[in-house]
């Protein structure tokens, strides 16, 4: 998934962003609030990771401005701020979820699993799409039962289409979501991992239709 | 005797009980006056109806009514011709009229007269006097001394009412917390203990003033902790997921960068709270300025060449000696020349930059100054740049905010103070701390 991490210190936001990466997610790290606001309107974000104390400007403000402009954007709040109050006032401004520092790297990319789940709809981790089976959580593929193993790039590229099925995405819009700002993205890098998932599942999986873009062929 | 209300209570009856024995005693001189007066006049009498008779009553007739008279008469020519009491000798007239006479007996008291040839003696013991006014004084005295205990019980009880005040001024004291310390009511408190109250009211704002100072420090000191902490851990993790050893060497060097960071945040926060005004000092004594900023110079050398920076030293009036704490004085100086380090240098600048370090005399103060030629810090942010923790709006990060807040509290606690000044030409940023200098 692509996430957009808001965090002023930079030993934190390696670290996150690194962590992160490992779990397959494409992350963007942006330091203050108003680079935060900029790119969360521009990019497509499937959810964001918030710190709250940024400079330029505070983090529940840049949330209420979205959620004002009817940004609908998952966001999950990190902070060191851990006074119920504080946490009260965060998840009313529109967060999907408050996690408090000192964090677990586990519990983080639980929490993010979770949001994204609630998010599509769904309550499980597991995704059924006919024949194939997707396990969110220790990102492994079933097809017909038995485990296929993908790249990382074909696991988010395979996730990406499953998240939204029937919804029709571009090769631009595969792009945005499968890299971040400082990758650099082969021409025909999509291509190649449709590819690669046809071969390894099956060739009738993933449809692409001219003008409209990729899907997955659900129940296939 | 420590009790208020026992000593109130001692003094009180010894007042009472002296008021007494003088109002006795005035009693008893006036009464024996009186008693004299009487006397001799009963004693007059008594010659001169014996003048007048030509027989002595006798001895029985004359010891009525506890009035003890004694009787001699005398001839001519000193020889004893009655005496009404055997065994009661008193000399031979000489004079007539009164006179005191002294007896193995005691005094007496004697009236002569001369009649007819003959001298005659009417005494009577002095003590028959004194007996009198020994009992009309007791009679004085004698309420004065019942009376004692109930004064007593009296007093003790409205010593002890009056008092109570100071029972329940003790209580509302204990009930106060050092979460709750309001002030106590003085209202309904006496005008004599007005004062005390007071104090304590003041000594309880201060004491809460104090508390909560120190409960503020320690939770944004904690709040801080979890940066520096919350990147140990996710540094941790990420090298116990590390795939090969190349990658774990490069998540332990990182690791090893987070903890650095962490123990001079707990290094600064220490400095800060060693700062405040109720922690003890070690180190304190007679400081040289010139030393100091010497020493400190030196130490950061190697730190300014790895950035492009210089350290230049300035000194002059030398010596400057100030009263203070070594230690925490040279906190505060590599406190002003580390924010230097970090900030006094635009990022996109080629150019090696300077740092100033001064030391100088300004009137009666020792003059402490660090300068650069950065970015500096912007007119309405340099007075909110001293609160502790707070980073400015184009800070990336680095700091820990505290550098300031700790150069300020030493200066403070030095009986000095630090300003931030535009530097040279209006660019970058120039610290001056100013501390009195050691009359010495």
């Amino acid at each position: 998934m692509r996430l957009l991490l808001v965090e002023d210190d930079s030993m934190i936001g390696a670290a996150a962003q690194q962590g992160l990466r490992h779990e397959g997610h494409t992350v963007d790290w942006v330091r203050d609030g108003r680079e935060a606001e900029v790119a969360a309107v521009g990019g497509a974000y499937d959810l964001v990771l918030l710190d709250l104390g940024l400079p330029r400007k505070d983090g529940l403000a840049i949330l209420r401005g979205w959620r004002a402009k009817g940004l609908a954007l998952p966001v999950l709040i990190i902070t060191a701020r851990d006074a119920v109050s504080d946490r009260v006032a965060g998840l009313d401004a529109g967060a999907d979820d408050y996690l408090v520092k000192p964090f677990d790297l586990d519990e983080l990319s639980a929490r993010v699993r979770a949001v994204l789940r609630r998010r599509a709809g769904r309550t499980d981790a597991v995704m059924k799409l006919g024949a194939l089976e997707i396990d969110t959580a220790a990102r492994r593929v079933r097809w017909k039962g038995k485990e296929v193993a993908l790249s990382a790039r074909e696991y988010a590229l395979l996730e990406t289409l499953a998240d939204r099925p029937g919804a029709y995405l571009s090769r631009a819009q595969l792009e945005e979501r499968l890299y971040g700002w400082d990758e650099e993205i082969a021409s025909n890098a999509v291509e190649v991992h449709i590819h690669g998932l046809r071969r390894k599942l099956d060739p009738d999986l993933i449809r692409n239709v001219r003008g409209l873009g990729y899907t997955l062929a659900a129940g296939a | 005797m420590r009790s208020l209300r026992r000593r109130l209570l001692v003094w009180s009856l010894a007042i009472v009980l002296l008021g007494g024995v003088i109002a006795a005693g005035v009693v008893f001189y006036q009464a024996r006056k009186q008693a004299n007066e009487l006397f001799d006049y009963q004693l007059r009498q008594l010659a001169f109806t014996l003048r007048d008779r030509d027989y002595i009553p006798s001895a029985q007739a004359l010891s009525g009514d506890g009035l003890d008279f004694v009787i001699q008469v005398w001839a001519a020519d000193s020889r004893l011709l009655y005496r009404s009491h055997a065994r009661i000798e008193i000399p031979g007239p000489s004079e007539a009229g009164f006179a005191d006479v002294d007896t193995a007996l005691g005094t007496w008291r004697v009236y002569t007269i001369w009649h007819r040839g003959l001298w005659i003696q009417v005494a009577q013991h002095r003590l028959a006097r004194e007996a009198l006014a020994f009992s009309a004084s007791w009679r004085t005295l004698l309420p004065f001394v019942l009376a004692l205990p109930l004064m007593g019980f009296a007093i003790w009880r409205l010593v002890g009412h009056e008092v109570k005040f100071l029972r329940s001024t003790a209580q509302a004291v204990a009930r106060r917390t050092p979460e709750s310390l309001e002030p106590i009511d003085a209202a309904s408190v006496p005008e004599e203990v007005q004062p005390l109250v007071d104090s304590l009211n003041g000594l309880m704002a201060r004491l809460g003033g104090a508390l909560s100072q120190q409960r503020q420090f320690i939770a944004d000191a904690a709040h801080e902790l979890r940066t520096p902490l919350t990147a140990l851990r996710l540094q941790l993790q990420l090298a116990e997921r590390a795939p090969d050893a190349a990658e774990r060497e490069k998540a332990h060097a990182v690791l090893r960068e987070g903890i650095n960071r962490a123990v001079h945040v707990v290094e600064q926060l220490l400095t800060l709270a060693r700062a405040d005004p109720e922690a003890g000092s070690a180190t304190r004594g007679l400081v040289d300025l010139m030393e100091l900023a010497q020493a400190a110079v030196q130490g950061h050398g190697a730190a300014a060449a790895e950035r492009g920076m210089s350290l230049a030293l300035e000194l002059r009036d030398a010596p400057l000696v100030v009263d203070g704490d070594r230690a925490t004085l040279r906190a505060l100086l590599e406190n002003l020349i580390e924010n230097a380090l970090r900030y006094g240098k635009a990022e996109q600048d080629p150019l090696p930059a300077a740092i100033f370090v001064r030391a100088y005399r300004s009137g009666a103060e020792g003059v402490l100054e660090v300068e650069d030629a950065g970015p500096g810090i912007p007119k309405e942010e340099r007075d909110r740049v001293f609160d502790r923790f707070y980073r400015g709006e184009g800070v990336a990060e680095g700091g820990t905010g505290l550098g300031l807040a700790i150069v300020r509290r030493i200066a403070q606690r030095h009986g000095g103070r630090a300003d931030l000044l535009e530097g040279a030409g209006g660019k970058g940023l120039l610290a001056r701390v100013s501390l009195p200098l050691s009359p010495a």
